[in-house]
């Protein structure tokens, strides 16, 4: 008998049942649905939003665009890091677009600071929305980290590291309809402490699994 | 790919995900079956790609271990074989990362050795350690510096002075070396 087949024996011995999880897509629509429902909850509770937005939104300019492109960016993004957690389960397409969506959203900001998409205004000004951010994405973060847990991501620091830049994608995006717009302020308040969520993310899987390692001592 | 080999991964394909199936709900001998069935098809998948080394031995069994603490994430309603690969490919470049020191497979006198074409002409062992057509994708000198860090188990003072580099060109060439080797894998369509 070779060392596989001892190997083989051994892991099927006393082989316990598994209940395979959720599927992965469904899992990553009711997060999508609940985090979406929460943070434009608690941005409209915290309050001042924009009174100008939806026409803004609703006049299918470049502004409109922006915002449609952030949404596809997130969905895409959100979806990448959710099939991220099963192996073989993200295709290289989808994340070739998740990222690129990404980028062409920051990058219609990063455009905007030399041509706006609407008159750059003061409207809507939250006095700390830099921090509204970081902390409104923190609770679907925590949750995508501990759903994400549950499946078996081979990489799980660039899995948590994903789920964390779209859990900050989110309140960055409604931002852009709730504070004011002026680019470089969506650039440096909204967007920056939203791509701070992956790292944070990183930060809270490290330690969860120091913690299970720990405990399993 | 021809019709009958088609036929043949399609079959493999849905038995392997059958006593995946099985193996979820408990059964033993499925289980068995389906293990026994993928070690071989991950020593043959490893050897072509990276030769008869060490190396896939430790590779085998780390997938066998990787499919089995995975195995509830299977899902019934996808495709078997991307989520077996997906498993195989990581851990292979895992365990190529963390290769420890393998001094047990070359002598001493091996330190000689300056380049593949030396090692191919002067050792079958080593001869079979560059086989894998992976490697042999890569330029000589990530190469060079995967096989005797990673497969002959070399320090990287010693791999440095064999190769007449510093040790830190000789750390960027793994690394961009296995980084290399990860996109390769990656890109294979199996």
């Amino acid at each position: 008998m070779t060392s596989d087949d001892d190997l083989i024996q051994a892991l099927s011995r006393n082989l316990q049942a598994v209940a395979p999880p959720a599927r992965i897509d469904h899992i990553w629509l009711g997060w999508l649905v609940l985090s979406a429902a929460f943070v434009v909850g608690v941005i409209h509770l915290m309050g001042p939003v924009r009174d100008s937005s939806l026409d803004q939104l609703l006049s299918g300019g470049r502004f409109t665009f922006e915002t449609v492109l952030g949404i596809t960016a997130f969905i895409a993004g959100s979806l990448a890091a959710f099939r991220s957690a099963v192996p073989g389960g993200l295709s290289r397409w989808l994340a070739r677009i998740a990222v690129g969506l990404l980028l062409a959203w920051i990058g219609f900001y990063l455009f905007g600071l030399y041509s706006p998409a609407l008159e750059p205004s003061m409207a809507g000004k939250r006095d700390r929305c830099v921090w509204e951010t970081f902390v409104y994405a923190a609770p679907p973060m925590l949750v995508a980290i501990g759903l994400i847990r549950r499946y078996c991501p081979l990489q799980p620091f660039r899995t948590a590291m994903a789920a964390g830049i779209v859990a900050g994608m989110l309140p960055a995006l409604y931002m852009q309809l709730a504070c004011m717009y002026v680019p470089a302020h969506i650039l440096s308040f909204h967007i920056l402490p939203g791509l701070l969520v992956g790292p944070a993310a990183v930060g809270v899987a490290w330690v969860w699994q120091f913690a299970v390692a720990r405990r399993s001592q | 790919m021809t019709e009958d080999s088609t036929k043949d991964i399609d079959s493999e394909e849905d038995r392997w995900a059958r006593l995946m199936r099985s193996a979820q709900a408990g059964d033993e001998a499925d289980y068995r079956e389906l293990l026994t069935e993928l070690a071989h098809v991950v020593r043959r998948y490893l050897s072509s790609r990276f030769g008869r080394a060490e190396f896939v031995d430790d590779c085998v069994q780390d997938c066998l271990v990787a499919i089995h603490e995975a195995r509830h994430s299977y899902d019934a309603g996808r495709k078997f074989r991307p989520w077996f690969f997906a498993i195989v490919r990581y851990k292979a470049i895992d365990v190529l990362r963390g290769q420890r020191r393998r001094r047990d497979l070359v002598t001493r006198q091996a330190h000689e050795q300056l380049s593949t074409e030396q090692i191919l002409e002067t050792n079958p062992l080593e001869a079979q350690i560059v086989s894998g057509y992976l490697l042999r994708a890569l330029s000589p000198d990530y190469r060079d510096a995967i096989i005797l860090t990673k497969l002959k188990g070399y320090s990287v003072t010693e791999a440095a002075a064999q190769l007449k580099i510093s040790e830190g060109a000789l750390k960027v060439r793994v690394h961009r070396g296995i980084g290399r080797l990860k996109r390769l894998v990656e890109a294979e369509k199996l």
